[in-house]
């Protein structure tokens, strides 16, 4: 039954991700995003699968969004 | 419930790649483009590990004690997900290499957006 919670969460975390003009908000709510897809894999019956997508999707690609970020300019002009 | 957790994963997987591909399109920011991109391989790999679920199944892990056919009948289909393994890892690292490229051009052209860049 909470799955449906965490693909409602996966969705709108990645529309929201979109509709900030801070850049280091939508690279905050990417990995928002990836945590709720890695919960949603365990409840599909790929526990190996989520592992890797809890370490990659939740932190390892926010990092690298956010240095990014940090790099270039943190405001959309 | 309505729906069973397999089609609503289908569902959500779509719902993914539109966004993705929406953001890949028709934002002008370079960094918004690449998450989009992301949300796309995202919704893919969703989508073939929702094709391999199986309702009421198990995880295709094979303890002592189970009888084979029950366990061929009841586990989970396991091949997709070996390749979305490798597929979830290989995104993580092109997705660097773009952000890498992002900033090379900002660094010569002093902007991300797209429409700058590319002289419009």
């Amino acid at each position: 039954m909470i799955e449906y919670l965490f693909m409602l969460t996966a969705i709108i975390g990645a529309v929201l991700a979109l509709m900030q003009r801070d850049l280091l908000k939508s690279a905050i709510l990417t990995g928002i995003t990836g945590a709720s897809i890695a919960i949603l894999y365990q409840y599909l019956l790929a526990p190996d699968v989520a592992l890797t997508q809890a370490i990659v999707g939740a932190a390892i690609i926010p990092v690298f969004f956010a240095l990014a970020v940090y790099k270039t300019r943190r405001m959309e002009e | 419930m309505i729906i069973d957790t397999q089609i609503a994963s289908l569902f959500t997987a779509v719902a993914m790649i539109v966004i993705g591909i929406f953001a890949a399109a028709f934002l002008d920011n370079l960094i918004k483009k690449v998450i989009g991109l992301a949300f796309i391989g995202d919704g893919v790999n969703l989508f073939l590990i929702s094709m391999g679920y199986k309702a009421g199944g198990i995880v295709y892990i094979y303890l002592p004690g189970m009888a084979s056919e029950w366990f061929s009948q009841n586990a989970s289909y396991p091949l997709p997900f070996a390749m979305v393994l490798t597929s979830i890892v290989i995104g993580a690292s092109t997705m660097a290499v773009m952000l890498g490229i992002i900033i090379v051009l900002y660094k010569k052209h002093g902007s991300i957006k797209a429409s700058k860049i590319l002289g419009e």
